[in-house]
């Protein structure tokens, strides 16, 4: 008797728990790397303190594999920055990316009206590539921005910048910063790594790793403080900006409509600085994302 | 002369050797500020004395057993001071690491170095070694990897190991690692059982079909050619197409990405070592039985059932053994195309230049290809038994 009431018990709150949640999990996701991952923790933390089920698919891959799954519709919500739909639309030689408004309302249109994605509002940031030197070598030489590393190399000091091959051929990257400050890295003074991850790079230039001096980064990188390095800054704006939003399907929107407003004030406070000491509390600290995304909500009162 | 000892075991001698040293050469223990920095570098000497002493103890020990002429002596003095030695280098980093800890911040690291690997790989292998020297049982061969497991599970559950790198790296996964353990485990089993399902028949039509043979091992050996992470790529664009066109599969949540393509690669990996072991095994089957069992009335059902199916077992299970193992590794790249896995924290760590984020991804790959060898090993010591 008392098994079957148990049992009935048990049907009667499954079915009560199906009616509520109406609308299936939300299922965010976000790349490998680590401020995917951060900032996946932080989407996930956000919708759960609103009470929204969410899905956890986060660090599913990298960017073609996570542009995919939201593509299919395998996740609903996932981080990516304005500067990638440069690439999805094949458009990287248009200057509108070098503006972060107008790329990301460039984004925001051109993926609406293809996919019906919805870029929601971005953080104030711009995690695009910098090419970073050891603050010793920066003092040295008094390399602040990236005219002072133009000059640097035109004046034939040794350079030796370690990057991805993505960074060295992709016009928007290398290239584009040759083309703006006027200077020419041949083959001898480039260690190409296929992978290029940051922090191989950044890695291979704090400890000289085969006569390198000089690496690619994003300007959000957690590490660069850690290894003692100067990224330079891009006076001239040479790269397309990499703002971070959230991107969702408009079906999971409209049926979580609030969820624009939710992380709204999460991504206004991502400004450079903030990210660059989140992201370094993970890289550097080994900190799990999971509590640097709570202690960072914690601290600026999103918690309820 | 007659004083002279005589040298017995000249495998154990070399391993010994080679524990001797790498502890004077080689870091034991590397100590740095965080996860990025270059740390310095600590030798065995510099630990609790107690545990490197158990460890030279244990090292002096396997030159010794080296001596012994007994088999079943020398695998006993083997094992104890392998025993020894793993204690000693486990306890001797996990200690180490404590007393390294408390000078340091939250945020440094102490890892294991070369010396360290080195010594428990010796330790490892000698009583591998010592094991099949002595011609144990069954029943004994469990009893010494359960006792050595046991061992190690203590150690870890009184905190010995809490200060070390791997350890803190893996308290940052513990919420997520059975999850991505359980998904590695789910592709793995969900390839085997695919490729089982699609080599049995292929398996037959090669047997029927001679003329087949030919053009089914080239095919599937053309698969096996393509570079594992190519393969994964390549199935992204058709299976998103096909999802695309079946709503049927996009119901069911197969798409160009997750674990369906990783599954049919997986899969695709599988069937060559399979179908060419079954057909090996099948087509082995001696001649002269096959006549008998003709002779006294079996039909074709019979006979694959009574006579070539028993017969043709240990060659089946080799390849079944051989393609789970393959399928273990390879899992580890799905993690590419967002099926998860233990990968996930392989590549997380190579992005993070982890290299003990590298590990808690590696290792749990490697005791997983270790544990289902040891289950076909003893599969296939039954079937050998049954013949």
């Amino acid at each position: 008797m008392l098994t079957r009431r148990l049992f009935l018990a048990g049907i009667a709150s499954s079915t009560t728990a199906r009616a509520e949640n109406a609308a299936p999990p939300v299922a965010v996701g976000s790349k490998l790397d680590l401020e995917g991952g951060l900032l996946g923790e932080m989407m996930l933390l956000a919708l759960g303190e609103a009470q929204i089920a969410t899905e956890n698919r986060l660090r599913l891959g990298p960017t073609s594999i996570l542009r995919a799954a939201l593509l299919s519709g395998a996740i609903d919500l996932c981080p990516e920055y304005t500067g990638n739909a440069a690439f999805f639309f094949h458009q990287d030689g248009d200057p509108v990316w070098k503006d972060a408004a107008a790329g990301y309302a460039r984004a925001a249109k051109l993926d609406y009206e293809k996919n019906r994605l919805v870029w929601l509002a971005p953080a104030p940031a711009d995690n695009s590539w910098v090419i970073a030197v050891p603050a010793s070598l920066a003092r040295e030489h008094n390399l602040r921005t990236m005219e002072d590393f133009a000059s640097f190399v035109r004046g034939g000091h040794r350079v030796r910048l370690a990057a991805s091959a993505e960074f060295v051929e992709s016009a928007a990257g290398l290239p584009a910063f040759e083309a703006s400050y006027g200077f020419r890295l041949d083959a001898r003074q480039l260690l190409v790594l296929s992978g290029g991850e940051t922090a191989a790079t950044m890695k291979a230039a704090a400890d000289g790793i085969s006569g390198v001096n000089a690496a690619m980064a994003y300007a959000t990188d957690g590490a660069l403080k850690a290894l003692d390095l100067n990224a330079l800054e891009d006076t001239r704006h040479a790269e397309p900006v990499y703002a971070p939003a959230p991107v969702i399907r408009e079906a999971s929107l409209a049926s979580h409509p609030e969820i624009s407003d939710i992380l709204k004030p999460v991504f206004a406070k991502l400004d450079l600085a903030t990210l660059r000491d989140l992201n370094e509390k993970v890289a550097v600290e080994g900190a799990d994302p999971g509590a640097v995304a709570r202690e960072f909500f914690r601290a600026q009162g999103l918690l309820r | 002369m007659a004083l002279m000892p005589k040298l017995h075991d000249r495998v154990l001698l070399t391993l010994s050797c080679l524990g001797f040293a790498v502890v004077f050469s080689g870091g034991f223990l590397n100590h740095a500020q965080n996860r990025l920095a270059k740390g310095v570098a600590y030798s065995l000497f510099q630990a609790p004395a107690y545990e490197a002493a158990a460890a030279m103890a244990g090292l002096c020990g396997l030159a010794l057993a080296s001596f012994v002429r007994d088999e079943r002596r020398h695998a006993f003095a083997t094992i104890l001071a392998a025993a020894l030695i793993l204690w000693g280098s486990l306890a001797g980093a996990g200690h180490f690491a404590a007393i390294l800890m408390q000078a340091g911040t939250p945020a440094a690291r102490t890892s294991l170095g070369p010396a360290f690997w080195i010594l428990a790989s010796v330790a490892i292998l000698a009583i591998v070694d010592a094991v099949q020297r002595g011609n144990f049982g069954f029943p004994a061969r469990a009893c010494i990897g359960a006792a050595f497991c046991a061992g190690f599970l203590a150690m870890a559950a009184v905190g010995d190991f809490d200060h070390l790198a791997l350890a803190r790296e893996f308290s940052n996964i513990r919420g997520i690692f059975a999850t991505e353990l359980w998904r590695h485990l789910g592709l793995v089993g969900a390839a085997v059982i695919a490729a089982l399902m699609i080599g049995a028949p292929l398996t037959v039509l090669v047997l029927r079909k001679k003329a087949m043979a030919g053009f089914v091992f080239a095919s599937l050996g053309i698969v096996q050619t393509i570079p594992s992470i190519a393969l994964f790529g390549v199935l992204i664009a058709p299976m998103t197409k096909l999802s695309e066109e079946l709503p049927l599969l996009r119901e069911l949540g197969i798409n160009g990405t997750g674990p369906a393509p990783a599954i049919l690669a997986l899969t695709l990996y599988s069937l060559l070592p399979l179908v060419r072991s079954f057909h090996t095994g099948l087509s082995e089957v001696a001649l002269e039985v096959k006549d008998a069992a003709t002779a006294i009335g079996f039909d074709a059902r019979q006979m694959f059932i009574a006579i070539e199916l028993p017969l043709a077992l240990p060659a089946l299970l080799s390849g079944l053994r051989v393609v789970t193992i393959q399928a273990i590794g390879l899992a580890s790249v799905a993690a590419l195309i967002g099926a998860g896995g233990l990968g996930t924290f392989i590549f997380q760590g190579i992005g993070q230049y982890a290299l003990d984020l590298v590990l808690m991804g590696a290792l749990p790959v490697i005791l997983l290809a270790l544990l289902a060898n040891l289950v076909f090993e003893t599969l296939l010591g039954l079937a050998r038994r049954n013949l």
